[in-house]
């Protein structure tokens, strides 16, 4: 007894190192099994105001830019306004059946316009802060896509925050689909170049391209169909492999992301009641 | 200055310029360089051994909720915290030649540059692997740790010669 107290004694530095090293590592798993630990999110609300405060000073400094940016927006979208009014003359003159499923599939997805107040995109897993929490109607699950494409998903949320894991962040995986063939396959960042994502899962049968458009499956029930992704940049097929290497370059260019919109699905939940229902029957 | 207000004036300083400045500029993807650690590696040599452990597990953890990296940080700054002391003891073998400051002019050119290498290697290798948590890229990320730490070593020097 007196040895073993006179050891801990002796050695109380290395043992205090080696309980602290522990805690970290006990940090380090648990993340990698539950990606946005409690830790994070309680003291992401300091980080994320500190850096609210950081970007309302920056924001200063490309005013003419999202200014510019803004503009293009509004251009597009009165374009748009007027395609769909072009499209809407002949449907309204004779109502019928097929105008109620054009109407259902635009009310399906609410978007709620955001701000990105900070973002990685060096690391291994990197996220996304927006300027909307709860209050604002966004909650965990929810797509997020900006005017140029996917973005990510919704994984934790507070009153005022929401944090976002985009699609380059590795244990993120999407299903998508190659537009020109409808085939599918799930996208899966390699943790290196946030302009780049890899397709998986495509067999050697299917032809694919460079050039051809990745759009989201539609699947899910976070992102609608047909949402741009990327498109195919270099296609790879080793002798003897089952499936394509197929890199695509994303379409969303995340150092320059500042407004993004995030989705919200009614039916989201309803759709996930009958998933889970289903599950429960055959066990 | 008041020394004890000097070093934690420094580490706030340096967490500030880490988490708004470095942490925004994308060095092509392979600088990550952890300037913060400068704050860690110029404490007093004669600072408690405990004290420094948990001054080390707590700047850790700040990093960590700033990067989102739940525990690499904290492991690498606790890992410097503890090797640092031990480092200083076997480089300066005169005792009466440890003064409190950890600088080139107190304790000799080439053992900070020799503290000062070690420390921020070891701390930028544990951190770049840790968050990465996986061999998968071994080479990359070694490449990474070299650069990252070539920076903040420029820095750290760079902050020592403005001491002289």
């Amino acid at each position: 007894m007196r040895n073993l107290l006179e050891f801990i004694i002796n050695h109380s530095h290395l043992l205090l190192f080696l309980l602290l090293e522990v805690v970290a590592f006990l940090l380090i798993t648990s993340r990698q099994s539950y990606p946005q630990s409690t830790v994070l999110t309680a003291s992401n609300r300091v980080v994320a105001t500190t850096n609210q405060t950081a970007d309302n000073i920056a924001a200063y400094f490309h005013l003419r830019k999202d200014n510019e940016d803004l503009n293009a927006e509004i251009c597009r979208l009165q374009q748009q306004v007027q395609d769909l009014q072009n499209q809407l003359e002949p449907l309204t003159e004779q109502p019928n059946d097929s105008a109620s499923v054009y109407q259902y599939a635009h009310l399906r997805y609410r978007s709620i316009p955001a701000k990105v107040i900070d973002l990685t995109t060096n690391h291994q897993q990197n996220y996304l802060t927006l300027n909307k929490g709860t209050q604002d109607g966004i909650a965990e699950g929810m797509g997020v896509i900006s005017d140029k494409g996917v973005v990510g998903i919704v994984g934790r949320v507070n009153e005022r925050f929401a944090l976002v894991i985009p699609i380059i962040h590795t244990s993120t995986h999407l299903s998508a689909r190659i537009l020109k063939n409808g085939h599918l396959g799930f996208t899966h960042w390699n943790g290196y170049d946030s302009h780049q994502i890899d397709l998986m899962e495509v067999g050697r049968h299917i032809s694919v391209s460079m050039g051809d458009t990745i759009v989201t499956s539609g699947l899910t029930p976070t992102f609608p169909e047909g949402l741009l992704i990327g498109v195919v940049d270099k296609v790879r097929l080793e002798e003897g492999d089952n499936y394509y290497t197929i890199r695509v370059a994303l379409s969303v260019d995340f150092h320059q992301l500042r407004y993004v919109q995030v989705l919200d699905n009614p039916s989201a939940v309803s759709m996930q009641q009958l998933v889970d229902s289903a599950l429960v029957n055959n066990e | 200055m008041n020394n004890t207000a000097k070093h934690i004036i420094r580490l706030v300083v340096l967490i500030i310029l880490q988490t708004l400045l470095i942490n925004n500029l994308h060095w092509l993807g392979i600088f990550h360089p952890s300037i913060y650690i400068i704050g860690l590696l110029l404490l007093p040599a004669t600072l408690s051994r405990t004290a420094e452990l948990f001054i080390g597990a707590a700047i850790g953890l700040i990093m960590d909720s700033i990067y989102s990296t739940a525990g690499a940080h904290m492991a690498a700054c606790v890992a410097v915290a503890y090797f640092r002391p031990l480092l200083i003891c076997q480089l300066i073998q005169d005792a009466n030649r440890i003064g409190t400051q950890v600088c080139s002019a107190s304790i000799g050119t080439r053992q900070f540059v020799i503290l000062a290498l070690l420390m921020i290697v070891l701390h930028q290798a544990l951190v770049l692997f840790l968050e990465a948590w996986s061999f998968d890229h071994t080479g990359w990320l070694i490449l990474s740790t070299l650069c990252s730490a070539g920076v903040t070593f420029l820095l750290a020097w760079l902050y020592d010669r403005t001491q002289r």
